[in-house]
């Protein structure tokens, strides 16, 4: 059923009962157009014209913003500390609730029966990331855990706890790995870099401040022991009071367990190889120093 | 599982590396073959090949191609977990019609200026917008107790409310099937 747009209404009926409208008989509303401020022209706006009486108010001398009659102003008392030293070396990660992840899934924008990947959420349009202003990929947050039901396997770059302990419960699989700058700039925007033709990149390892992170069981790193992130899911499904389900027998436990190569981007596609996209081909080296580069 | 999982990334590198070298020993050998002499006027087919073409793994790359149309979400049956819910197949018989967003959302949206001064606005109204206006006066009496001041634009078809009403009406007008 859809209605015939009338734009106006019964604006229009009525514009159309009255005389021609030409440029003498247009009038804005009464009270729409108010005069300007003008000083000193009038009965009490005059004499001093609101300014005050002598002083620096009125002859318009008043020192600077700040100045606090000769005593230290507050600006310059309160000692310089270093809150912002150091902002643009530090590692930014774009929160992702599990309540937008989920809207995501439900809308079809971001499809559950495939790994997901910081390209497949960009792709959704679910984030922006910015790797020229410090971020190095994104965090899931906790809010929304208890609204979460979608089997996944997702791997993001930090990982909060009850954000975890969220997507184990409903039987997923949640990795953390690290991206160095111009891999996660080629991770979010791959067509472009396909475009370039230039060959894959190897993955960077992480830096000495973060291999702690990602060697962690607890924080599902993807440089840790498997036995050990076994142990650490069965000691959060304790603390969190849930049943942790078993994804072996599950019938995606092939999707589950895709998991990339310490030195790989992309899915299906390692480090070395050129895309060719007009012609959609890839084109692979063979020369040995090269393979035994790129498979370091 | 746990030992699938190492065994998988060792075993993923070493096809890997294994499928390199495998297309690289193949032509090396012919070439050895055919001697010292005019090594550099070997037929171009014992020439060692500079690279190898493949189209098998190009469906991994349109994978990684963002769909340029916004997709149709998936049928559901009621409200999906995360409070979001279709609209109703055939649209309710009233005298007014309030169509989805390009994102399949209720257009209901809050707006705050001079930051005090609280809008709620209603927009893609299609039909009757006076009863909208009316059906909305009322509702929110009886959700709130206070008759509301409205503005009513023909022009854009839109509905504004003053106060922040948005979880209000979106309620309203999803149970009403829009």
């Amino acid at each position: 059923m859809s209605f015939p747009k009338k734009p106006g209404g019964k604006a229009l009926d009525v514009l159309q009962n009255l005389p021609r409208i030409s440029l003498a008989n247009l009038r804005p509303e009464p009270g729409a157009r108010q005069d300007g401020k003008r000083r000193g022209r009038g009965q009490h706006h005059g004499n001093r014209s609101g300014r005050g009486h002598k002083g620096e108010r009125q002859k318009g001398t008043r020192p600077r913003l700040g100045f606090e009659g000769g005593n230290t102003p507050f600006y310059l008392a309160i000692p310089k500390y270093g809150f912002n030293e150091g902002h643009s070396r530090r590692p930014q990660y774009q929160p992702l609730s599990l309540k937008r992840l989920q809207y995501l899934i439900d809308l079809g924008r971001v499809d559950p029966t495939q790994p997901i990947d910081l390209t497949q959420l960009v792709n959704a349009r679910g984030l922006t990331i910015q790797p020229l202003k410090r971020d190095y990929g994104v965090q899931l947050v906790d809010e929304g855990a208890d609204i979460f039901a979608a089997k996944i396997n997702i791997e993001v770059q930090r990982a909060s706890e009850g954000a975890i302990a969220a997507i184990e419960r409903n039987g997923g699989v949640i990795t953390t790995s690290f991206y160095d700058p111009i891999t996660l700039a080629i991770l979010i925007k791959p067509v472009p870099f396909f475009m370039r033709g230039q060959p894959i990149p190897k993955r960077m390892l992480p830096g000495e401040d973060m291999l702690s992170y990602y060697t962690g069981a607890e924080n599902r790193g993807y440089l840790a022991d498997p036995e050990k992130i076994q142990q650490a899911r069965l000691a959060l499904a304790q603390k969190y009071g849930y049943v942790l389900p078993d994804i072996s027998k599950d019938e995606l436990y092939h999707m589950l367990a895709m998991r990339k190569d310490v030195r790989q981007i992309f899915f299906g596609l390692a480090p070395g190889w050129v895309v060719n996209m007009p012609e959609k081909k890839i084109l692979k080296p063979t020369d040995e120093k090269l393979l035994k580069y790129y498979s370091s | 599982m746990a030992v699938s999982f190492s065994l998988r990334s060792s075993v993923l590198r070493r096809a890997l590396s294994g499928a390199f070298y495998l297309h690289s020993q193949t032509p090396g050998a012919p070439a050895a073959a055919t001697g010292l002499r005019c090594v550099s006027n070997a037929a171009p087919e014992q020439r060692k090949a500079a690279i190898i073409e493949s189209t098998e793994e190009y469906r991994f790359v349109e994978r990684l191609i963002p769909p340029s149309r916004i997709p149709a979400p998936p049928k559901h049956v009621g409200v999906t977990p995360s409070g979001w819910s279709p609209p109703a197949d055939s649209p309710p018989p009233l005298p007014y019609m309030i169509r989805r967003s390009r994102m399949h959302n209720v257009p209901v949206y809050t707006d705050v200026t001079n930051g005090s001064r609280k809008l709620t606005l209603v927009r893609k109204v299609e039909g009757d917008i006076w009863a909208l206006e009316k059906d909305v006066k009322q509702h929110l009496k009886e959700v709130t107790g206070e008759e509301l001041p409205t503005q009513v634009n023909e022009v854009t078809m839109t509905l504004k409310v003053k106060g922040h009403f948005e979880k209000e009406l979106k309620d309203w007008l999803v149970s009403k099937g829009f």
